[in-house]
C-alpha cells in the first residue's frame, strides 16, 4: 500500500484528530535521545495517537493486513533509536493514552495506561503514601509504558530493582490485533506462578512483541526517612572496595552513585556553587526506611567509608541532602561542560559490569578516551555496576563522529570482556543490536523464534533489540 | 546579521541531546501534547532550517510561533540551550526570507465589522504609539482569524484613555536628599495599558531619594519584535535606546516592566548585538539596567511606613516569565510585598507557570492561551487572595481577563501600586 493510502486509511480509522500525516509534522517524530537519530533522523509514514485499547487494535489489525511496520513510542526519551521508524512505518505515540485506571490502595496496586509519566504517577500515589520505586533519571518526562518496554531502573535499583519486579500483569495488543492479558485475566494476586510468565517476557521486549495498553503495577509504602552520605576518595579502587564492605556489613542502601574525576570536573564547571572536592572518585550513598534504621545505616556507612576516604559527610537535613544529591543529579547534564564547544552524546553510555570490575573498567574507558583523543565523563550506579559514560565531542565535526563511533564500539566490547553487558538499563534498540549474538550465543536464536511466534509477519518494531 | 552566525544558532544547536526535559515543563506542550509543540522539536526544526532541509516558509513559522517565549524550557535545559533565542532567531530568518508573510491581510473582514473595527482601532492606536504598526499589521491584526479577533477584543476592552506619558514630566527631583540619578525606562505596556503603575513608580522612586529622568525619546524595548520575527527592528530599537540612555549619567536605569528589564538585560543584549561594534556600549548600558523590584530591595532597601496602608489584605503573587525565568528575580517582588504593612502574601501553587498571555500570543492563539490561563486562575483562586500582584503589563492584562472570565473578584496590581498607596499620599499629577 502506498504511503498516501496508508495515511488516508488511518485517518478514516481513527479520525483526523488522532493522526498526523503532514510531512513537516512527521519530521518531529524522527528522533529520540540517541546519537544515532541525532546524526540521521528518520520520519515515519504517519503518527497516530491512540486513546483506547480499541484504537490500538484497529491500527494493529490494519497494519497486519497490509504488512506495515508499527513502532510504539512513549515520550521519546530513549537512547537507542527504539521508538523511531528507522525502516518506515506507523509510529504509535502512546503518551496521551495516560489515564490512571485504578489505584487499589488495599491491594497496593495501581493500574495505568502506558502514557502516564513516571513522576506524575508517583505524585498521585504519594497521596496514599505509596510509590512505584524504580527511579529513572528521566522521571519527569518518561512514560511508564516506556519503562516497561525497556525494563527501566535508575538510581534506586540497588535496593528496589528494576521495573520488572513491579509489573504484575499487562494488557498487550499483539501484531494480529489479538488482545492478551498476562499475569491472569482477572488476577489481582501479587504472587502468581500459574502458566508461563509472559509478563516477564513482555517487560523489556522493547515493543517487538506487541503494544502494551494497560499495566498492573505493584506499589510499595513510601519510606518515612532518608539520608545521604558522601565519601571522597583519592584512589579510584577504594570506591568499589567501600561499596563491597558496606554490603558485607549487611546494609542495602537505596542508591550508590559514583562520580569519577571527569564527572567532578564537569559538575564544578556547570554549577560552581556545588563545589565538589577534587578527587579521583566521589561516592554518594542514599539510605531510606524508618528513622532509626536510616540513622544506623548512615552512621555505619560513614564508619566504613572513613577507613579509605579522605572525607565523609552524613546528612539527614533535607537542605543539605538536596545539595549533596544535586551533584549527582546534574552530572548527566553537566557532562558537556568539560568542553565549551562540545556536546555529550548518548552512545556507549550504559554498560554494566560486575562490581569487582568497576574500577578496572573506569580506568580502561579513560585510556580508550585518551587513545581517541576524546574526553569521556564517567558516572553511574556503582551499586549495581552500571557505568554511564558520556563522550563529549562536537557532533557536527565528521572526523570526531567517526572517532567516537569507534570509541563507543570499543567500550561495548570492553563491557563484554569484563563479563558485563552493553546495556544495564537503557536497552538495545537499534544501537546495540550488533552485540546481541555475542552477548547471548544460542539463546539469541531462541529469542528470534519467540519473536516469530508473536509477530510472524515481522511488523512489530522490526530491526530492534534482537 | 546572518541567521547562522547568531551566537545560539552557531554554538548551541549541536548541544541538544533530545533528552526531553524541556518537553516536560513547556506550558504549550502540556496542552497540545504532540512533538510539534515540544521545545526540543523547535530546536530540531531550527536545525533543519539552518541546514537547509526545510525552507524558511510560513508552515515552519507557524509551528515555531506556537511558543510563549516564556523561557521555561531554557532555564530547565540541562545542556544550557537558550531555546527561546533559537526560536526567535529562526522566526526572524523566516520573516526576512519571506516578506510576503506580512501581506496576508484580512483587512477587508476587519473594517466591515464594527466590533472588530473598535478592537483594531485600539490595537492600531497602541501600535502607532509604540512604533509597532507594521508588526501589528502582520501579527496582532492581520494574521488573526476574525474569530480570534472577536475574542481578543475582550482582552483589550480596558485600554485607558490617557497614557502615562501624557501625565508625566520628563524629570522629577528626589524628595529629600538625592541618592541616585535614575533613568526610568517607561515601557509601552506600562505607558499605554497601566499608566497608574508609571505614576506609582515615579512616586516611590522620588520618595526614596531618586532623581527620576524619563528620556522622552525612549522607544519600545524590542521584545515584541523579537517574539514576532523582527530581530533587525529589535536591534535598531536597542541601539536607539542605548544611545539615548548613554547620553545621561545615570546611576541606574530602572523599569517596572519585567519584559523591558529582560529585553534590556545583558543576556539579551548579547543575543541581539553580540559580535557587533556596539556590543561594549550595549553592555555598559545593560549593566545599569535593573528591574524596579530588585532596585527597591537591593539598592534602596525600602522601608514602607506603618502609618500608610493599614487595611489587611491577602495578596498572591504571579511570577512573570520575563522576571523569574529570564532574570531569576523571584524573591525581590515577594519581599517587597511582605514589607507593605497589612499585606499577607499567600503563595499560589506553580506561581512561576506562564499565564499564557505573552504579549501577542493571546491574540494569535486565543483558545490555547485561555487553557493555559485557566490553569493559572485555578492556582490563584485556591489562594482566595483579594489582590493578585505581578510585575508585567502583559501578565496584568491576561490576569485581568482571567478574573473576569472566572468571575473572581480580585484586583490585579503591580506591587509598586500597593507601595505607593501605602505611602498614603495623593498620586503625582503633572
Ligand atoms: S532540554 Fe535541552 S538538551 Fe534536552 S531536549 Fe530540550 S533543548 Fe534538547
Ligand atoms: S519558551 Fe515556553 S512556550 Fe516556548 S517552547 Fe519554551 S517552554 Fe514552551
Amino acid at each position: 500500500m502506498d504511503k498516501k493510502q496508508v495515511k488516508k486509511e488511518l485517518t478514516n480509522l481513527l479520525g483526523s484528530k488522532k493522526v498526523l500525516t503532514n510531512e513537516i509534522d512527521l519530521m518531529y517524530y524522527s528522533y529520540d535521545s540517541s546519537f544515532l537519530t541525532k546524526l540521521k533522523p528518520v520520519p515515519p509514514t504517519a503518527v497516530v495517537f491512540p486513546k483506547s485499547t480499541e484504537d490500538v487494535q484497529k491500527v494493529m489489525a490494519f497494519a497486519y493486513n497490509h504488512e506495515i511496520n508499527v513502532i510504539p513510542r512513549g515520550a521519546g526519551t530513549g537512547e537507542t533509536g527504539g521508538c523511531v521508524a528507522i525502516n518506515d512505518g506507523i509510529v504509535l505515540d502512546l503518551s496521551t493514552f495516560d489515564e490512571i485506571v485504578e489505584i487499589d490502595v488495599s491491594n497496593m496496586q495501581v493500574i495505568v495506561r502506558p502514557g502516564i509519566v513516571h513522576a506524575q504517577l508517583n505524585k498521585e500515589l504519594a497521596k496514599y503514601n505509596l510509590f512505584f520505586p524504580p527511579d529513572p533519571g528521566s522521571s519527569q518526562m518518561c512514560t511508564v509504558g516506556g519503562m516497561v518496554a525497556n525494563n527501566a531502573s535508575g538510581l534506586r535499583a540497588v535496593k528496589y530493582g528494576c521495573t520488572e519486579q513491579y509489573v504484575l500483569g499487562l494488557e498487550v495488543v499483539l501484531p494480529n490485533g489479538d488482545v492478551i492479558t498476562t499475569g491472569g485475566v482477572k488476577s489481582k494476586a501479587i504472587k502468581n506462578v500459574s502458566g508461563l510468565n509472559l509478563t516477564k517476557l513482555m517487560v523489556g521486549s522493547e515493543g517487538i512483541l506487541g503494544v502494551v495498553t494497560k499495566i498492573r503495577l505493584r506499589c510499595w509504602p513510601k519510606p518515612k526517612a532518608r539520608g545521604i552520605a558522601m565519601a571522597v576518595f583519592d584512589n579510584l579502587d577504594d570506591a568499589p572496595a567501600t561499596v563491597l564492605e558496606v554490603y558485607k556489613a549487611g546494609i542495602l542502601p537505596s542508591g550508590i552513585e559514583i562520580l569519577d574525576s571527569s564527572a567532578i570536573e564537569a559538575v564544578n564547571q556547570f554549577k560552581p556553587d556545588i563545589n565538589l572536592p577534587n578527587a579521583e572518585a566521589i561516592l554518594l550513598f542514599e539510605v531510606d526506611g524508618n528513622p532509626p534504621s536510616v540513622e544506623y545505616e548512615g552512621t555505619t556507612i560513614k564508619e566504613i567509608a572513613e577507613k579509605r576516604a579522605r572525607m565523609v559527610e552524613w546528612a539527614t537535613d533535607p537542605k543539605r541532602m538536596a545539595e549533596l544529591w544535586e551533584g549527582r543529579s546534574v552530572t548527566a547534564a553537566a557532562a558537556a561542560r568539560v568542553r565549551p564547544d562540545g556536546s555529550r552524546i548518548f552512545a556507549g553510555e550504559d554498560i554494566s559490569v560486575p562490581l569487582s570490575k568497576v574500577a578496572d573498567t573506569l580506568r580502561a574507558i579513560r585510556k580508550l578516551g585518551e587513545k581517541y583523543g576524546i574526553k569521556v565523563v564517567n558516572y553511574g550506579h556503582i551499586g549495581d555496576g552500571n557505568v554511564h559514560t558520556a563522550p563529549v565531542i562536537n557532533p557536527e565535526n565528521p572526523e570526531e563522529v567517526e572517532k567516537v563511533k569507534q570509541l563507543v564500539h570499543e567500550i561495548h566490547l570492553l563491557a563484554i570482556e569484563m563479563e558485563g553487558t552493553t546495556t544495564g538499563e537503557h536497552g538495545v534498540g537499534v544501537v546495540r543490536r550488533e552485540y546481541a549474538e555475542v552477548e547471548h550465543g544460542l539463546a539469541h536464536q531462541y529469542m528470534k523464534k519467540i519473536k516469530n511466534v508473536f509477530d510472524p509477519k515481522g511488523i512489530m518494531n522490526p530491526d530492534k533489540l534482537i | 546579521m546572518d541567521f547562522r552566525n547568531i551566537p545560539p544558532v552557531k554554538e548551541q544547536i549541536m548541544k541538544c541531546v533530545r533528552c526531553g526535559k524541556c518537553r516536560s515543563v513547556c506550558p504549550v506542550f502540556a496542552e497540545i501534547r504532540n512533538e510539534t509543540a515540544a521545545p526540543r522539536g523547535h530546536v530540531f526544526m531550527v536545525q533543519m532550517l539552518r541546514d537547509g532541509v526545510v525552507e524558511p516558509n510560513n508552515e515552519i513559522y507557524e509551528r515555531l510561533a506556537n511558543c510563549l517565549m516564556c523561557e521555561t524550557c531554557s532555564i530547565n535545559c540541562p545542556s544550557g540551550i537558550d531555546i527561546h533565542e533559537l526560536n526567535a532567531a529562526a522566526r526572524s530568518y523566516i520573516y526576512e526570507n519571506n516578506p510576503s508573510l506580512g501581506k496576508e491581510l484580512i483587512f477587508d473582514t476587519l473594517w466591515t465589522k464594527p466590533g472588530l473595527l473598535k478592537t483594531s482601532t485600539k490595537l492600531m492606536w497602541g501600535a502607532q504609539k509604540t512604533g509597532l504598526q507594521p508588526l501589528a499589521r502582520r501579527t496582532g491584526l492581520t494574521r488573526l482569524l476574525p474569530g480570534d479577533l472577536g475574542k481578543a477584543e475582550q482582552i483589550l476592552s480596558s485600554v485607558p484613555a490617557r497614557s502615562a506619558r501624557s501625565q508625566l514630566k520628563n524629570k522629577y527631583k528626589a524628595q529629600g536628599e538625592k541618592k541616585y540619578t535614575v533613568g526610568y525606562f517607561l515601557g509601552c505596556g506600562t505607558d499605554l495599558l497601566n499608566p497608574g503603575v508609571a505614576l506609582a513608580t515615579v512616586d516611590v522612586l522620588t520618595r526614596n531619594g531618586c532623581e527620576v529622568i524619563i528620556p522622552p525619546e525612549t522607544k519600545c524595548c524590542g521584545l515584541p519584535h523579537i517574539a514576532n520575527g523582527k530581530l533587525e527592528t529589535a536591534r535598531l530599537l536597542a541601539i536607539h535606546n542605548i544611545k539615548i540612555f548613554n547620553m545621561y549619567d545615570f546611576d541606574y536605569i530602572i523599569t517596572d516592566c519585567a519584559s523591558c528589564s529582560s529585553a534590556l538585560s545583558r543576556k539579551n543584549m548579547e543575543f541581539l548585538l553580540g559580535g557587533l561594534k556596539i556590543e561594549d556600549e550595549a553592555k555598559l548600558f545593560a549593566d545599569k539596567v535593573m528591574d524596579l523590584t530588585k532596585f527597591l530591595i537591593e539598592i534602596i532597601d525600602i522601608k514602607i511606613p506603618e502609618n500608610g496602608y493599614n487595611e489587611k489584605i491577602k495578596v498572591t503573587y504571579h511570577d512573570p516569565c520575563h522576571l523569574a525565568n529570564a532574570q531569576g528575580i523571584k524573591s525581590e517582588p515577594r519581599e517587597l510585598l511582605k514589607r507593605i504593612p497589612g499585606v499577607t502574601l499567600i503563595e499560589m501553587s506553580d506561581a512561576n507557570r506562564c499565564c499564557g498571555g505573552s504579549g501577542t500570543y493571546v491574540l494569535t492563539h486565543y483558545d490555547l492561551s485561555m487553557k493555559i490561563l485557566d490553569k493559572k486562575m485555578d492556582s490563584i483562586m485556591e489562594t482566595g487572595a483579594e489582590k493578585i500582584a505581578t510585575c508585567c503589563p502583559s501578565c496584568i492584562m491576561q490576569l485581568k481577563h482571567g478574573t473576569k472570565r472566572h468571575n473572581y473578584k480580585s484586583e490585579v496590581v503591580h506591587p509598586i501600586e500597593l507601595i505607593s498607596q501605602a505611602y498614603n499620599k495623593p498620586i503625582l499629577k503633572k
